[in-house]
């Protein structure tokens, strides 16, 4: 070989090599046939068993388009891609930077009272005369010393209750307060109000305009349905939602009003009703939310109404009358599968923090409650009311933001629930979608682990996320509409 | 010699006074994977294990009283496949976790998680 010729390598030299290596990865099984490939940035890959075998035993031909996919997730590598070790260290960097942001949620009860007597009610409400359930101000003002002592560059501060605008004066003064320290401060500061909106009137519609809050609401369904999960003495609960949402809307934007709905056993067979009443009350968004095991759905027994099969019959049929409605050009997202998506999908994941690792306690938000007392999470105060203080952090008297984060019990509680290295969760192929949830497994079996095997929590990922996986699949049509929603 | 029913000719699977007694080759399945498949199934069964002795380990499937023969054999299947998994599980963690060792090191080498006075 001589001249031009000489400058170049035989084209051999580039041909792909017979031999590769593994990078971290686990699988789960999908269904009889298949298998989920996941890296440990939530990176997937579907696969049959056979090919399953073939990649981990190094036998998977390297010209082949599977060997490609597993090659651009990051899920093998060879002498042409060494750099995919630095590419996966950087992608998990910026997959877990946000914990290093600490508390961005700080949730002020400023009353337990509230007018409704709901049955599945999972903060234990108070009547609404019983004012020795309101914040004090003094406790208030502690509890916004911690909010900026947070390194977190957005804060979000939610009002809840009982029902927050019965105690609206400390609402008005936590939100006056928080801006002027925010004037120095300069961070990203949001402001939202759980509230039935039974109590809505132009002062507080004013105020909200000024201060640009957002509202979220309950809204459970048609009005029959509603009404009979959310009673209201002497009142309609539906109608003062429907008319708040309205007035809402009217007064500060379309967007400033959410709405979340609570699944009783009267809502089962009606998971279609519930939807399209979100349609025409022009929501672009519903979450299909199960009980939780605390409070009042624990008392009244209402959570053994349905079990975890139950729920996932209704989610999946509500998902599946979501996905039509959408190719009807009607955008309507369900918020519990958006947030799967985002984490297999998205680099950052999901922000939501009850589907954290770490768990989300604490770390992701702090409760303030009505007494004084601090939780890690809405759950822990919920636990609270039963009795159950074990995810207390103290009081607002004598606590720091730092003497909060460094708690040893909270951080046993964040060290021992951790996905990575709990019993099932450490090998599960879901395991870079899912969470801890160190409060239900406590309200359920005693254990801030859990035994997964019995887990209502974990089988509803599981359930979950196998449907999910499956319609990515299997169904384009599906497929696309779930796509627009990451 | 892979997983067997004691006491029964072939590989045939009993369910006797509600258990179903397995013989595993310790070649084919390593005890690490045998826990992990028993762990994951505790809501079905009950696994006891026995002493392994010259490659073999006795497991005893313990079920609840009110178990048909047919759900016991379905559980049990299902069982061996979990073990395939576990198995699967184990060989790949043992090549690659000193390079998710090696991941994790470099994802955090430069972050000062210490905050220094200026």
């Amino acid at each position: 070989m001589t001249g031009l010729h000489a400058r170049f390598r035989d084209r051999t030299a580039f041909a792909p090599r017979a031999d590769y290596r593994l990078l971290p990865f686990r699988f789960i099984r999908l269904d009889d046939q298949r298998y989920v490939v996941t890296s440990d940035v939530g990176e997937h890959v579907v696969v049959s068993r056979d090919q399953l075998i073939a990649f981990a035993r190094h036998e998977l031909p390297v010209t082949g388009a599977l060997y490609r996919e597993l090659k651009a997730k990051h899920l093998v590598f060879d002498d042409d891609s060494r750099a995919a070790l630095d590419l996966l260290a950087v992608k998990y960097r910026t997959r877990v930077a946000p914990v290093a942001n600490l508390t961005g949620l700080h949730i002020f009860v400023v009353t337990l009272r509230c007018d409704h007597s709901c049955h599945y009610c999972q903060v234990s409400r108070q009547t609404e005369d019983k004012t020795r359930f309101d914040m004090a101000r003094d406790h208030a003002d502690k509890a916004l010393a911690l909010v900026f002592e947070s390194p977190n560059p957005a804060i979000k501060i939610e009002f809840q209750g009982g029902e927050p605008l019965l105690n609206f004066g400390l609402v008005k003064h936590v939100v006056q307060e928080a801006e002027r320290r925010n004037a120095v401060q300069r961070r990203d500061l949001q402001f939202v109000i759980a509230s039935n909106l039974t109590h809505l009137d132009d002062e507080i519609l004013n105020f909200a305009r000024e201060h640009d809050i957002y509202f979220s609401t309950s809204l459970d369904g048609p009005e029959d349905l509603h009404n009979a999960n959310r009673p209201l003495r002497g009142g309609n609960s539906y109608r003062a939602a429907v008319d708040g949402i309205a007035r809402a809307r009217a007064a500060l934007g379309h967007e400033f009003v959410s709405a979340l709905m609570t699944t009783t056993p009267a809502s089962l067979p009606r998971v279609e009703d519930i939807i399209d009443e979100y349609v025409r009350l022009g929501f672009t968004s519903i979450f299909l939310r199960s009980l939780s095991p605390y409070g009042f759905a624990i008392r009244t027994r209402l959570i053994r109404g349905y079990d975890i099969a139950d729920w996932l019959g209704f989610y999946q049929r509500g998902l599946a009358h979501i996905l039509a409605v959408n190719r009807r050009g009607v955008q309507l997202r369900e918020e519990l599968t958006a947030i799967a998506l985002q984490k297999m999908f998205a680099p950052l994941g999901s922000s939501y923090v009850d589907l954290q690792s770490p768990a989300g306690i604490a770390i992701g938000a702090l409760v303030y409650n009505y007494n004084g007392k601090i939780y890690g999470s809405d759950e822990g105060r919920m636990l609270a009311e039963m009795g159950d203080d074990s995810f207390c952090l103290g009081s607002l008297d004598d606590r720091t933001f730092a003497s909060v984060m460094t708690d040893d019990a909270l951080q046993q509680i964040l060290e021992d629930s951790l996905p990575e290295s709990a019993p099932m969760c450490a090998d599960c192929g879901f395991l870079p979608w899912c969470g801890a949830d160190p409060t239900f497994h406590r309200a359920t079996q005693n254990d801030i682990v859990g035994h997964k095997a019995f887990s209502a929590f974990c089988a509803k990922q599981m359930a979950v996320l196998r449907h999910l996986v499956t319609l990515l699949e299997d169904d384009p049509d599906a497929r696309r509409v779930l796509m627009s929603w990451v | 010699m892979g997983p067997r029913a004691a006491g029964e000719s072939g590989h045939e699977l009993a369910l006797v006074d509600n258990a179903i007694d397995l013989e595993l080759d310790l070649r084919c399945y390593r005890l690490s994977a045998i826990k992990k498949a028993a762990y994951r199934f505790a809501d079905r069964f009950t696994a006891v294990l026995g002493s392994p002795a010259q490659d073999r380990i006795a497991i005893s499937l313990r079920f609840k009283s009110t178990v048909t023969e047919v759900a016991a054999r379905e559980a049990t299947r299902m069982f061996f496949q979990e073990l395939l998994d576990q198995e699967l599980r184990e060989q790949i963690a043992a090549e690659t976790d000193p390079i998710r060792t090696l991941i994790l090191a470099h994802a955090f080498s430069n972050l000062d998680l210490i905050k220094r006075e200026p």
